[in-house]
C-alpha cells in the first residue's frame, strides 16, 4: 500500500542559516560562557604570553557570539510579524483556536501519539510558544550580558565614541534592579538563565526528533531541507 | 498616582552603575574656578569652627614639609577629576576646612571606619587634614563621655544648626521598633537618634558598607533588619562612601569638595562620589594581565600565587566592584587588598557580604534560592534542572518506544 505525499515548505533558506548560526553560536557561548564563570583549564606558565591569552579569546569568542545573536534576535523579531508563513504572533494570541490546538498538541505528546488531532503541516500554536519562550530567554541573556559588559566601559569612552556605552546603560540598566539590585545579581541571572536555555535545547532537539520518528512527516528535514511532508489528503 | 508611576519608571531606566564625565569644557571650570575662589573667601572669614585646628601647625607637628603637603594636594586634585590649575585652591581648602563643623555618629558598627583614621603607623596627611576639621562630636574620640558627652552635643546641634555636615557609622536597626540599638540616658533609638541629627544638618555623609547600604549587620538573615542612611534620611543631601572600610582620602575628598565647591559632589545611582566609585577594581588591577592570559590562583600558597597571578578562581570580585582602591590604595598608597594577594570581596556594593564576599568564583557559590531556601551553588541548580529534565525525557522516550503509536494514519484510540 503506497501513501502519497505533499511537500510543504516550511523554513527559507535564510530562515535556515539563522537556525544554524543560532545553534552554533548557542554551543559556542555555553562553552565559552563557562570558561568565563569558572575557568576550567590552565594555561601552560612556561607558554609565551602571546599564545596564552585564553581568557580574553573565550571572552572574545563569546562577546561575538553575542553579537551575532543580537543581529539575529532582530530579524527574528521581523519575522514574527513579517513571515510569509503563518505568522507566529499570530499564534501567541491565547484565543480559544489557538488554546485548543496547544492543548491538543500537549495531549499528542503525552499520549505517545496515540492522538493526534491538530493539523501538522503549519507551525502549531505550541510549536510557536515554545520558540517564543527561547526568543524571550535569548533576549534576556543579551540585555544581561550587555549589562555586563557595559561594567568595563565605566569611563563612558568607548573605541567607538560615548553613543555605544550609553546606549548600553539605556537599553540594559534596568536588568539591575529587575534581577535583585546588585550587579552580582545579574551575574547570576545570566548564569542561571544559560541553564534555562540548555534544558530548552535539550527538550527542543529531543522533540524535533521524537516528532520526526512518530509523526512520519519527515519533520527534522525542515532546518535542513526547508520543508517537510505530510500525508496527501490532508 | 502618575507621578509615582514615572517615578517607579525613571528608577527602572536610572543608571545604577558609574558614568563619569570628565571633560566638562574650558567654561564649565573657569566658572567653577571663580565660585570656588569666592567660596574660600568666605569661608577665611569665617572664624575657626567650635574645635577646629590649624593645618599648618598640625602638619608641623607630625613634621611634614610643605612642599609634602603640596605634593597631596596636586594628588588629591587630580582624584577629584579637578584640573591641575585648582591645585592651589584645593590647598587653601584643606586649610580653610576648620571652618566646617563636623557631628559624627556611630551606629550599629564596628567602627572601622574610625580605626582605618587613627590606627595608620603615622598619622597620613590625609587623616591630619580629617583630623582638623572641628569635629564637634565623636563618641569614639572624644573625651566627654555620658551626661557631659549629651551636652556637648545638644550644643554643637544648636550653635551649627544647618550647617553642620553628619557623619554616620554604621546601619540602623529597625527591628523592634528599632530598640536593638538606643543611646544615651534617654534610651533614644538609632533611628530616632539619625533622624533628629540629619534634621539640622546642611548634609549627610553615610561613610563604610554599614551606614550605606545596612552591611554587616544586614547580611542574611538580617536578624535586626537593618538598613542603611539613604533607605531612611529623606530630604537632605546625602553622599555615600562605602567600602569597608571606607578610604580616608575619600572622606577627605568629599569634605574637601564640599569646603571648595559648597555643594556635593556628582554622585552616581547609588549616591557615591564618581570621583572615587568610577573606576572598576578590574580594569585598573595590576594583576589584569595574568586574567587576560588565564593565568589564575589555584590555591592559597601555590607557583600562581607566588607569581602574583590572577585572583579571579579565589574568588575575586574586581570584575563587579567599583571602587577606586586599585588606583589611590590605601594607607597612602602602600597597598591595597589585591596587592596583598587576595581577592576583592566588592566591600563597596550592595549587599556585599552575601552577594560578593564568598571568596569563590560565583558559579561556585552558594546561593539563596528567591524562596531563602536550600543553599545551592547555580551551576548545581543548573544540572539539577538538566537532570530533572533529562528524566523527564528518558521516560518519554521509554515509553514512546514501547507503546507509542506511530502510525499515525488511524487517529485516536
Ligand atoms: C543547539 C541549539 C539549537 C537552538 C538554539 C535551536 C533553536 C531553534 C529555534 C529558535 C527554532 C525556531 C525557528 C525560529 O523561530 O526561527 C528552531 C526550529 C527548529 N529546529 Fe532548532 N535549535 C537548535 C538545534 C537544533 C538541532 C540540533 C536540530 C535537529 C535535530 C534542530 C531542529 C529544528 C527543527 C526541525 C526546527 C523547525 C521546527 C518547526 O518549524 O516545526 N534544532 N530551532
Ligand atoms: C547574547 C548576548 C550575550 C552577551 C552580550 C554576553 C556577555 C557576557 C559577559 C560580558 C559576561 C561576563 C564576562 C566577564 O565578566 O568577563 C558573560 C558571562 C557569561 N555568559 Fe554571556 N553573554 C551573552 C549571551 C550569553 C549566552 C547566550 C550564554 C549561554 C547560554 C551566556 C553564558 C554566559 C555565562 C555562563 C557567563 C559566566 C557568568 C558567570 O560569571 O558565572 N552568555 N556574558
Ligand atoms: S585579581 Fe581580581 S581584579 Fe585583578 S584581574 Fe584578577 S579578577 Fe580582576
Ligand atoms: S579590593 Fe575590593 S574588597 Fe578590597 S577594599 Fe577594594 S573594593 Fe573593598
Amino acid at each position: 500500500m503506497k501513501t502519497d505525499y505533499k511537500k510543504i515548505e516550511r523554513m527559507t533558506p535564510a530562515m535556515r542559516i539563522i537556525h544554524w548560526a543560532n545553534a552554533i553560536c548557542m554551543i559556542a557561548a555555553i562553552i565559552t560562557g563557562l570558561y568565563i564563570a569558572h575557568p576550567y583549564y590552565q594555561s601552560f606558565i612556561a607558554d609565551g604570553a602571546v599564545d596564552k591569552y585564553v581568557m580574553a579569546w573565550n571572552r572574545w569568542a563569546h562577546f561575538i557570539s553575542a553579537i551575532i545573536f543580537d543581529v539575529t534576535s532582530i530579524v527574528v523579531a521581523y519575522l514574527y510579524f513579517f513571515s510569509r508563513f503563518e505568522k507566529p504572533y499570530k499564534k501567541l494570541i491565547p484565543n480559544a483556536k489557538n488554546v485548543k490546538e496547544f492543548g491538543e498538541v500537549i495531549l499528542n505528546l503525552l499520549t505517545l501519539n496515540r492522538r493526534k488531532r491538530f493539523d501538522s503541516t503549519h507551525s502549531d500554536s505550541f510549536n510557536t510558544v515554545y520558540f517564543t519562550i527561547f526568543h524571550l530567554l535569548l533576549f534576556f541573556m543579551l540585555f544581561t550580558g550587555l549589562q555586563l559588559y557595559v561594567h568595563g566601559l565605566e569611563s563612558g569612552e568607548s573605541s567607538i565614541g560615548t553613543w555605544w556605552p550609553a546606549l548600553l546603560h539605556i537599553s540594559t540598566d534596568w536588568t539591575i534592579p529587575v534581577t535583585g539590585g546588585t550587579l552580582m545579581d545579574v551575574r547570576i541571572a545570566h548564569h542561571i538563565t544559560m541553564w534555562l536555555i540548555v534544558v530548552w535545547m535539550v527538550f527542543h532537539i529531543y522533540y524535533q526528533i521524537w516528532r520526526t520518528i512518530f509523526w512520519e512527516e519527515g519533520d527534522i528535514a525542515i532546518v535542513i531541507g526547508g520543508s517537510k511532508f505530510v500525508k496527501d489528503g490532508k | 498616582m502618575a507621578e509615582a508611576r514615572d517615578e517607579s519608571i525613571k528608577k527602572l531606566f536610572d543608571a545604577k552603575s558609574a558614568k563619569v564625565d570628565t571633560n566638562k569644557g574650558e567654561e564649565y571650570f573657569s566658572d567653577l574656578y571663580e565660585s570656588c575662589k569666592v567660596r574660600i573667601g568666605e569661608l577665611k572669614d569665617m572664624p575657626i569652627a567650635g574645635r577646629g585646628v590649624d593645618l599648618r601647625k598640625a602638619l608641623e607637628d607630625d613634621g611634614f614639609e610643605r612642599r609634602d603637603f603640596l605634593k597631596w594636594a596636586s594628588a588629591t586634585t587630580a582624584m577629584l577629576m579637578l584640573p591641575a590649575s585648582f591645585t592651589p585652591l584645593v590647598a587653601e581648602a584643606a586649610e580653610v576646612m576648620n571652618r566646617i563643623p563636623v557631628v559624627w555618629i556611630e551606629l550599629s558598627d564596628c567602627a572601622g571606619n574610625s580605626e582605618a583614621l587613627l590606627r595608620s603607623d603615622g598619622p597620613k596627611i590625609d587623616e591630619i587634614v580629617l583630623d582638623i576639621i572641628s569635629l564637634e562630636f565623636h563618641e569614639t574620640l572624644q573625651a566627654a563621655a555620658g551626661h557631659q558627652a549629651e551636652k556637648q552635643l545638644e550644643e554643637a546641634l544648636e550653635l551649627f544648626k544647618g550647617k553642620y555636615i553628619l557623619f554616620v557609622e554604621g546601619a540602623i536597626p529597625l527591628g523592634i521598633d528599632g530598640n536593638f540599638g538606643t543611646i544615651g540616658a534617654k534610651a533614644e533609638t538609632f533611628k530616632d537618634h539619625l533622624l533628629r541629627l540629619a534634621d539640622g544638618a546642611a548634609a549627610v555623609i553615610a561613610v563604610g558598607a554599614c551606614a550605606t547600604y545596612g552591611g554587616i549587620p544586614a547580611a542574611a538573615p538580617n536578624p535586626t533588619d537593618a538598613v542603611g542612611v539613604m533607605d531612611l534620611v529623606k530630604g537632605k543631601p546625602i553622599i555615600n562612601i562605602p567600602a569597608c572600610p571606607a578610604n580616608p582620602a575619600n572622606m577627605v575628598g568629599v569634605v574637601l569638595h564640599y569646603a571648595l565647591t559648597g555643594s556635593v559632589p556628582e554622585l552616581d545611582s547609588l549616591l557615591r562620589p564618581k570621583f572615587a566609585f568610577g573606576y572598576r577594581i578590574h580594569d585598573n588591577c595590576e594583576r589584569r594581565a595574568h586574567f587576560d592570559a588565564g593565568e589564575y590562583v589555584e590555591e592559597w600558597g601555590d607557583e600562581g600565587a607566588k607569581n602574583n597571578f590572577c585572583l579571579y578562581k579565589m574568588g575575586c570580585k574586581g570584575p563587579m566592584t567599583f571602587n577606586n582602591c586599585s588606583i589611590i590604595r590605601y594607607n597612602e598608597a602602600v597597598n591595597w587588598p589585591i596587592g596583598v594577594g587576595r581577592g576583592c570581596i566588592g566591600c563597596s556594593e550592595p549587599d556585599f557580604w552575601d552577594k560578593y564576599a564568598y571568596e569563590r568564583p560565583m558559579a561556585n557559590a552558594h546561593i539563596k534560592a528567591p524562596t531563602g531556601g536550600v543553599e545551592k551553588t547555580v551551576d548545581e541548580f543548573g544540572l539539577g534542572l538538566l537532570t530533572a529534565a533529562g528524566i523527564g525525557i528518558g521516560i518519554h522516550a521509554a515509553a514512546s518506544a514501547i507503546a507509542g503509536k506511530k502510525n499515525s494514519d488511524e487517529k485516536d484510540v
